[in-house]
């Protein structure tokens, strides 16, 4: 097996260009390793060989954005290499992007696959982990000499098109997708020795690591109900006769909009229930049951409220993720802030 | 209260003249079976096969799965509730055919409003063997005729019935014979020094296709106590066809896993303090936080440490076992917890609907929208089609001899909640 050939990608502080004042820079290559590639050189031996270190200036990468990319992926194609390494970037959130950013052009234009390192943090992980192999780093430089040599060790397999191991044993970051696998012991097993474990004061690992928690806050009530615009909005499925957006059954992948204009309440003629998980006969015979809107009139009519929304917005949940419910949630407070609704009443199923 | 359960162990199953246990050989007169659960007049036909581990052969349409059991101390006290009057079981001695199953199988295409009997497959070979159960017993299945215009209740509990009384029938064959092994479970004394564990087993009880039965009737809002011999001894029933990944069939309850496992440490690594039965799938978050902190009182009122929940099924019955949680949590319990994820068919989403930060030691049953490809098979018995009722899982009227790819959610138990599976997901 000959030399492996790689090339490195730094911005112009570590490529030992020079500190803010250069940040302008734009992309350039030079021959064999520089700053952080030194070390790297040393971990990866005769393997292989750092042939060119390419750099470009952090502001000039974030202001010329995809023609920094254009030239950057150019210099980096010329050198054909089998692995490109990036970074390591750190805290350096610009940086961090840069490095990210390099690694997947080289990987989608290029081919070739591409290894970066980055503090767990850094913004640029959560915009790529899932494409990207990201080596965590702490936020301090001074332990660049671990984090190269892992660089190394790790760019040595891609470059040779060897499989990676698992993330945990290799030492990159999860990309963000689990895969079932069969494990010696069965779920009853595992889950009597974690409860052991932690009632003996035990460390102890889940299998499920939960999300950043993100509590939910209400909105503060409305000063004045009585003028207020409110819309409904509902993950109950109740839709338009013949469910016009097509809105699946469950685990929706998109919303709907609809009109209720001139309307005193949903009969079952011209709304229907679609949602798939829960025994929808009562809501088939009466949509105003998950979607209230007779009752709304009623208190329009009143004068409790000032206007109900002409449009509903209806979808299913049914085992949606939340990240997807987050989207949708996004996306639907844009149109009615947009409309000038003040409140929404929100009904599940 | 103490239960001896005798095990007789099975080697293969055949059809024979008679039905009879010779030499670990189980032999089934199909004919005298058949005319025993005919005489049900909701039931039009039934059809005996036999499945065995290895064979290519897929079974659809998957209902409850039952281990022949016959009382032996109390004839007549089969399947409380069902078979029987509710009277309470769990002593006494009972015996087993280990290593068989009765699987009952029908096509039901009713739909209930949007609730409907999923389809739900078990391949005795091939890639998804490694993930259902049932590939590795020997299965006799029934498939079922039910005769038109009853509901759909009617045909749920005909079915439910002739599995529990095939499953008793089977295993009358080992009353006069000498079993392989007798267990014993007494929740016998243990040492104070031994950490107290309490397991609070979530049931559901959402409508007809979505109940688990306590005694023949549905668990209610008010969690209540159980001594596990209970569970291992027929008071539990399932009677939930939703989602077939993650079912909890009658043969998992006889044979709790999560009961077995607090049981073989009991008195040397822990004390089993007792099981909690609560429900999911409660209407309201009024019941859910009500049943949810009553079951964390029963729990600390049997002096438990640490309280293993497990998942009762899917939906918002995840909120159920998140504040079951997060309860046990603020009365000072230890807590773990099994539970599915629905992590998408890339295995890029978060698995859960929903979550409390209390819930820091879960044990994954696996991700049941991982797709798998299932080749074509020699023999399908239950039918000859994929079902999917409102297109709700895709792939609807596939004919059942070939290839399919599906998600993981239609393989039989292969993430069911009571943790019988070597099933977990890891990060890639």
């Amino acid at each position: 097996m000959g030399t492996l050939r790689i090339v490195h990608y730094l911005n112009q502080f570590f490529a030992g260009v020079g500190g803010e004042k250069h940040a302008n820079v734009a992309p350039e290559r030079r021959h064999g390793a520089a700053g952080p590639g030194v070390p790297m050189q040393k971990a990866l031996g005769e393997a292989a060989e750092i042939v060119a270190t390419v750099y470009c200036g952090d502001d000039y990468f974030n202001v010329n954005g995809e023609a920094a990319i254009a030239r950057i992926v150019e210099l980096i194609a010329a050198e054909a290499p089998a692995v490109v390494v990036t970074g390591p970037a750190f805290a350096s959130g610009r940086y961090g992007m840069a490095c990210a950013a390099v690694g997947q052009a080289v990987e989608e234009r290029l081919g070739i696959p591409a290894v970066t390192a980055m503090a767990t943090d850094n913004p640029a992980v959560e915009l790529y982990r899932r494409s990207l192999c990201i080596i965590p780093t702490g936020e301090s430089v001074a332990t660049t000499g671990e984090i190269v040599e892992r660089m190394a060790r790790i760019a040595l397999k891609r470059g040779r098109g060897e499989p990676l191991g698992r993330p945990d044993d290799e030492g990159y970051l999860s990309r963000g997708i689990r895969q079932n696998v069969i494990v010696p012991q069965p779920a009853a097993v595992r889950v009597v020795d974690l409860v052991l474990r932690k009632v003996r004061g035990e460390p102890y690992t889940t299998e499920i690591p939960l999300p950043d928690v993100d509590p939910l806050v209400p909105a503060p009530p409305l000063r004045d109900l009585k003028t207020a615009t409110i819309a409904l909005v509902t993950s109950g499925g109740v839709v338009p006769r013949g469910n016009p957006d097509r809105i699946e059954a469950r685990r929706a992948s998109r919303w709907s909009k609809f009109s209720i204009a001139g309307l005193d309440d949903l009969s079952s003629r011209d709304f229907e229930c679609i949602h798939g998980g829960f025994d929808n006969e009562l809501v088939a015979a009466d949509p105003d049951r998950v979607l209230p809107v007779d009752v709304m009139r009623e208190l329009e009519r009143e004068g409790s409220i000032g206007r109900l929304h002409e449009y509903c917005y209806a979808t299913v949940g049914a085992g949606g993720p939340i990240e997807r419910a987050r989207r949708f949630g996004r996306d639907i407070s844009a149109e009615l802030l947009a409309a000038g609704v003040q409140a929404v009443i929100m009904t599940a199923t | 209260m103490r239960l001896e359960i005798a095990s007789y162990q099975v080697k293969d199953v055949r059809f024979g003249a008679a039905t009879r246990l010779r030499d670990g050989v189980l032999e089934i007169d199909a004919d005298e079976l058949r005319r025993l659960l005919l005489q049900d007049p909701a039931l039009d036909d039934v059809t005996v096969a036999l499945a065995r581990p290895g064979e290519s052969v897929r079974i659809i349409h998957v209902l409850d799965t039952v281990e022949p059991r016959a009382r032996m101390s109390q004839p007549g006290t089969d399947f409380p509730g069902h078979l029987s009057p509710p009277l309470t079981v769990g002593e006494g001695r009972t015996h087993r055919l280990a290593g068989v199953a009765v699987m009952e199988t029908a096509e039901l295409p009713l739909s209930l409003g949007g609730l409907n009997v999923k389809e739900a497959i078990v391949d005795m070979s091939g890639p998804a063997a490694a993930f259902t159960p049932f590939a590795s017993t020997l299965n006799v299945v029934l498939t079922f005729k039910v005769c038109p215009g009853l509901s759909y209740a009617e045909y749920d509990a005909a079915i439910r019935h002739a599995g529990l009384r095939a499953a008793v029938h089977l295993a009358e064959v080992t009353r006069d014979l000498p079993p392989h092994e007798v267990e014993t479970f007494a929740l016998g004394p243990s040492s104070p020094d031994l950490p107290r564990i309490v397991y609070t087993c979530l049931l559901c009880q959402e409508g007809d296709v979505h109940h688990d039965f306590v005694y023949g009737r549905t668990v209610d809002e008010t969690p209540t106590l159980v001594h596990p011999n209970e569970f291992l001894d027929g008071a539990i029933v399932n009677g939930e066809h939703h989602i077939a990944a993650y079912l909890k069939p009658t043969f998992f309850h006889q044979n709790h896993p999560i009961i077995r496992e607090l049981y073989r440490r009991h008195g040397h690594e822990l004390t089993f303090a007792g099981v909690v039965l609560t429900k999911c799938l409660t209407w309201s978050n009024f019941d859910k936080q009500r049943s949810a902190s009553f079951a964390a009182k029963l729990a600390r009122l049997l002096g438990a440490q640490g309280v293993v929940i497990s998942a009762g099924t899917g939906g918002h019955a995840v909120a159920d076992l998140m504040l079951n949680c997060q309860e046990a949590a603020r009365a000072g319990l230890k807590t773990a917890l099994t539970c599915f994820e629905m992590a998408g068919d890339r295995g890029d989403e978060f698995g859960f609907v929903t979550y409390v930060p209390e819930a820091d030691a879960v044990v994954s049953t696996g991700n049941m929208d991982e797709l798998i490809d299932l080749p074509p098979v020699e023999r399908v018995i239950g039918g000859t089609t994929i079902i999917d009722i409102g297109d709700y899982e895709g792939g609807g009227g596939a004919a059942a001899l070939g290839a399919l790819t599906t998600a993981m959610r239609r393989l039989y138990c292969c993430t069911s909640l009571v943790g019988p599976g070597l099933m977990t997901t890891r990060p890639v």
